[in-house]
């Protein structure tokens, strides 16, 4: 049953990306649009598979910024639209976010960033917040399940309002932790969608939209962020718990509110300390918080990551100064919160503690003890590492073997995916650089025009399918454009595997399950005039013939897409194509001629070294068959035997 | 003999830019591979002991143990190193664009149809650089006949053959490679596939390589772009190097060339290759002929039987002739062991050495008259 049958006034367990998305469907959405980022995806998943109960439009569009568009134009026509992405899809969508906050929107539109504290699916620690702040749109932080979901279909209403896009600022330990969620009624689709354009230039209802005149839909911005504040000091989202004149007041937003509400339980602090959520928190409901800050002894602000709203209260403490007196604010700036990271309970708890200078209760010694033998000796100790039967082993084995055969100082410049992890050993430390979507085929292009300053090293990108759409193909073009050398890399596992096969330009069904028409990455490329070539990057001998080749005869860009579907892809997720075995008496082990190539280097998890025997063995409920290890073995002791062939 | 591992190589050889490229540590496991006629290391090994340290002769290079296992009799300090014979000789009835006498692909040839060898390693040529491969046939081997100056990773092919089987190999090697053979027969790992991995060793001369990439470069960029089929370097005093294609002829001087020598070769003692079965190289002044050095008994029953087979013609080479390649030998060996010296190379008591001889030999070697 999608999440749009579930009936309303029936509690149940949801994901805080479940919620979000049951909130929008409460709202009234008609459009959803994201990119996949961990931990945003779920919410464009959720709506996708409830799109048909509720009659509404879901994409998983190219980039955040086309995403961000697409849901813009469902507002111009006066639905309602939600636009999803991880933090750092923010910058990547901020040029038209700048403009669409001048221009306003018309139907309720909200975009839900969801933050990645810690950087646990990350390559960043990004904040999106200060990009609410940054163009002049009101932001909101939801703070438990409920609050996901009433806050979102609250945040629609106030987009209509104010018609001004709105944050729903979302982080991974409410997107991706589940709690109770009473779920309300869903209105029913609509059908009435228009763009009016023909009305008064600056009439924000029936003009055209723009943000333009500048001074006059600036002024008009700053406005409607006047109204929010009004609208925020009564919010029935902020609330206050604890004394009237606490000796500490904490203000906490989004998950830290759970943290801090456990902390004052742990510390016996409830008496002295009061805790006040704010879930509005740009911009800030003065008056409230002014309130707070007069009857309380000093303050301590807990928020992940940077120090937002600490800033933001210290310009307002500082502002009211003469009203409220001096009140120590204490919280990321002065040390009393870590600066980087997620926050928890503990770390909360550490904080109120060092402000009331009191203790806290010491945790049992043994409890300790116990809980890390457990850790260590009972949880697997795991590598980051590909899995078995992953694309992109293969993939790296041969690229980071061709380079270093290549003997010339060749180098990759990686990007974001599954791949990234390829500038660690499990991906033979292949990739040099790594930052943003699409940065890899952008510094490859520039790296690839230093020949005449000296630079005589191959340069190399790659990407994944989904990334190669999403802001690699610009960079692409501008290598082809301006004649450099590079060889780029396009890992076509089918998929944006990373974060769980959502659809992408180069496949045949969207979203929605429609199908659709594929983008041909190879025609692409092609069309644009670069060499390609296309292997089975478990062909190990092919790929890097043909990668040599590419390195060294043509000048120019080339793209060698390696073509193979994700080991976890419905079309070969638990289907072997091989039996594997190895042949005890073949396997040389730490003997000169291999010294362990399968386990010490190669390492796919399927494979094993068994120390008593002094050999390698497959793990046959691990391996996924693929039969690369086969390949790479120097005695020739990894056999594979085709499965189909051995069930006639 | 001193036998380290794969760390201690990558970091005495290839690191200090050592290598020659011989390929003596290719193909014996997945970390060592030549590509383009360079040998890189794939993946770090960290064997204590490997084969690689083993062979490769730019390190712990114990001249008189090698000597010992080739001549039965350490290294003696012998300007042309242990032999019988010197002679002049010639290919007969056997036409191909030879070095000079073709020699070497007269004895190659004598080897294979005898049975003296089951395959014999020629260096060829392919896209311009040198294309070391196995040829059973005469026709084979005098496809790769005429020098290709750039160092060849030859004992690759060789260590190739060996673990697909082929035995009773005939190896066309320079100084290095030869000595790199030699190592690889004392087999001091004790490994069966390597017990006898070339049953016949044909020494060429050499005073230097030059690095096979660059040198495929400098040859296209002097003949617009082609590989040159034919090179010769003159005696001195002619400095220059000789690029033939299609006809087309250039000289480039030898002080353009001489950049491209490895530093490998610099601290390398052999010029005739002390450790082959015979050695053979060009003589000043006779275009047509080799000089001939037959070394272990191997050789001398190679070369009898060419001779008897009517393959082979010999001469006596005139003493001044003789006594020039002597100094020319004694001259590159000094050179080389100053070098090695003045780097700490040469029998290093702590830590690992290029070269190892007994010291009184490598003072007497040090302090030779030019
Ligand atoms: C790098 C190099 C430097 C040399 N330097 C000198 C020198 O300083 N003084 C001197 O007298 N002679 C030198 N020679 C040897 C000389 O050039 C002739 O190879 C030798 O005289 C044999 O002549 P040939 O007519 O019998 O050769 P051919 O019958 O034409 O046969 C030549 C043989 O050399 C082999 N060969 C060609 N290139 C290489 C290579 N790069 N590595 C290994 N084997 C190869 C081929 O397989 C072929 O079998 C050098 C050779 C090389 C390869
Ligand atoms: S790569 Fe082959 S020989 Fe080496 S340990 Fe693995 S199975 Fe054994
Ligand atoms: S066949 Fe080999 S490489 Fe493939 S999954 Fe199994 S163990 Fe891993
Ligand atoms: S020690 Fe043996 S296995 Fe290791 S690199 Fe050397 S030859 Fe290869
Ligand atoms: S000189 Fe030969 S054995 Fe030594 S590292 Fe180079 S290729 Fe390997
Ligand atoms: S000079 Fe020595 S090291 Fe260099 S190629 Fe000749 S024999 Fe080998």
């Amino acid at each position: 049953m999608s999440i749009a049958k579930h009936p309303a006034g029936e509690r149940r367990l949801y994901m805080g990306n479940e919620a979000i998305a049951r909130g929008a469907l409460e709202a009234g959405v008609s459009v959803a649009a994201g990119y996949p980022g961990t931990p945003s995806s779920e919410i464009i998943e959720t709506l996708a598979k409830a799109a048909k109960d509720a009659d509404i439009y879901v994409e998983w569009s190219t980039n955040e910024k086309v995403a961000m568009e697409v849901a813009a134009a469902a507002s111009f026509a006066g639905l309602r639209s939600l636009c999803i992405m991880k933090q750092n899809g923010v910058n990547v969508a901020s040029d038209f976010l700048l403009h669409l906050a001048g221009s306003g929107t018309r139907g309720g539109m909200v975009l839900v960033p969801c933050d990645d504290p810690g950087a646990l699916s990350s390559v960043n620690e990004g904040e999106s917040r200060h990009f609410a702040k940054m163009v002049e749109v009101p932001l909101l932080e939801p703070a438990d399940f409920q609050e996901a979901k009433d806050l979102t279909k609250w945040a629609f209403t106030l987009s209509e309002e104010l018609r001004s896009l709105v944050f729903v600022r979302s982080v991974t330990r409410l997107s991706h932790a589940s709690g109770t969620v009473v779920p309300g009624e869903i209105p029913a689709p609509r059908r009435d969608a228009k763009f009016t354009y023909n009305g008064f230039i600056l009439d924000p209802m029936e003009g055209p939209v723009m943000s333009a005149p500048v001074t006059f839909k600036h002024g008009q911005q700053q406005e409607k962020l006047k109204r929010a504040e009004e609208i925020f000091e009564d919010s029935p989202f902020n609330t206050y718990a604890g004394p009237d004149n606490p000796e500490l007041l904490v203000i906490a937003t989004s998950a830290c509110w759970l943290y801090a509400r456990e902390a004052l339980r742990m510390l016996n602090a409830e008496g002295k300390a009061g805790l006040l959520k704010l879930a509005t928190t740009w911009p800030l409901p003065r008056k409230l918080v002014k309130k707070h800050l007069a009857a309380a002894g000093k303050v301590l602000v807990l928020e992940e990551v940077l120090p937002f709203t600490e800033e933001n209260v210290k310009v307002l403490a500082q502002e009211a100064a003469d009203e409220i007196g001096h009140k120590p604010i204490l919280g990321k700036r002065d040390g009393h919160v870590p600066m980087t990271g997620e926050l928890n309970p503990d770390l909360a708890a550490d904080a109120v503690a060092k402000a009331l200078g009191a203790q806290v209760p010491e945790v049992d010694p043994d409890y300790k003890t116990k809980a890390g033998q457990y850790a260590f000796f009972g949880a697997p100790n795991r590598d980051l590492t590909f899995c078995p039967g992953c694309p992109h082993r293969a993939s790296f084995w041969s690229i980071h073997n061709t380079l270093a055969a290549d003997g010339r100082e060749g180098f990759v410049c990686g990007d974001i995916g599954c791949y990234s992890m390829a500038v660690l050993p499990s991906g033979f430390s292949t990739l040099k650089t790594l930052h943003s979507m699409g940065s890899g085929t952008g510094l490859a292009s520039g790296f690839g025009k230093l020949g005449p300053f000296g630079l005589n090293q191959p340069v190399m990108s790659v990407c994944g399918d989904s990334t190669f759409f999403h802001a690699a193909l610009p960079a692409l073009v501008n290598a082809v454009h301006h004649q450099s050398d590079i060889t780029m890399a396009v890992l076509d596992n089918s998929g944006t595997g990373m974060t769980g096969f959502q659809s992408h330009p180069g496949l045949p069904t969207d979203a929605l399950g429609n199908e659709v028409p594929a983008i041909d990455i190879e025609a692409v490329c092609r069309s644009l005039g670069a060499e390609v070539r296309v292997t089975d990057p478990f062909d190990l001998e092919k790929t890097q013939q043909t990668l040599h080749e590419l390195l060294e005869t043509k000048k120019g860009v080339k793209v060698l897409i390696l073509r193979q579907a994700c080991a976890l892809s419905p079309q070969r997720k638990g289907k072997k194509d091989f039996d594997m075995e190895v042949d005890a008496a073949l396997c040389r082990g730490e003997d000169c001629g291999c010294n362990r190539l399968c386990t010490r280097i190669f390492r796919c998890p399927g494979l094993v070294w068994d120390a008593t025997a002094g050999r390698a063995r497959i793990d046959e409920v691990i391996c996924a068959g693929c039969g690369v290890c086969a390949s790479i073995c120097p005695a020739g002791a990894i056999i594979k035997k085709p499965v189909s062939a051995q069930a006639a | 003999m001193q036998i380290l591992g794969p760390t201690q190589l990558y970091e005495d050889v290839i690191a200090k830019g050592l290598c020659t490229g011989c390929g003596a540590c290719v193909g014996l496991c997945p970390y060592f591979v030549t590509h383009r006629a360079k040998t890189s290391m794939l993946f770090p090994c960290d064997r204590e002991q490997g084969r690689c340290f083993a062979f490769c002769p730019r390190v712990e290079l114990d001249l008189d143990e090698v000597s010992r296992f080739v001549h039965g009799a350490p290294y003696s300090g012998e300007p042309l190193g242990t032999h019988r014979q010197v002679l002049l000789a010639q290919a007969k009835g056997l036409s191909g664009s030879f070095q000079a006498g073709g020699t070497v692909s007269a004895l190659l040839c004598h080897a294979l149809q005898t049975g003296a060898a089951g395959a014999a390693v020629v260096t060829g040529q392919k896209d311009g650089l040198p294309d070391p491969r196995v040829a059973t046939t005469a026709e084979e081997v005098l496809s790769a006949s005429g020098s290709k100056y750039g160092a060849a990773p030859v004992l690759a092919t060789v260590n190739k053959a060996i673990a697909s089987g082929t035995r009773d190999l005939a190896v066309a090697a320079t100084p290095c490679q030869a000595a790199a053979l030699a190592q690889m027969g004392m087999n001091p790992l004790g490994r069966e596939d390597f017990m006898a991995p070339a049953s016949l060793v044909i020494g060429l001369f050499c005073t230097w390589a030059i690095d096979a990439r660059s040198l495929a470069a400098l040859a296209a960029e002097h003949l617009s772009g082609k590989a040159a089929t034919r090179m010769d370097l003159p005696p001195p005093p002619s400095e220059i190097l000789v690029l033939e294609t299609g006809g087309r002829r250039v000289e480039v001087p030898l002080s353009e060339v001489r950049k491209l020598v490895p530093a490998g070769c610099l601290c390398c003692p052999d010029m005739t290759a002390e450790f082959a079965d015979v050695s053979v190289g060009v003589v000043e002044g006779e275009p047509g002929w080799n000089t001939l050095i037959v070394r272990t008994q191997k050789g001398a029953d190679l070369v009898e039987s060419a001779i008897a087979a009517g393959k082979l013609e010999t001469r006596e080479p005139e003493a001044e002739a003789a006594a020039h390649l002597s100094r020319a030998a004694a001259g590159k060996r000094r050179r080389a062991f100053a070098r090695a010296r003045e780097q700490g190379l040469l029998n290093t008591a702590e830590g690992r050495a290029s070269l190892r001889v007994d010291e009184q030999v490598a003072e007497k070697i040090l302090t030779e008259e030019s």
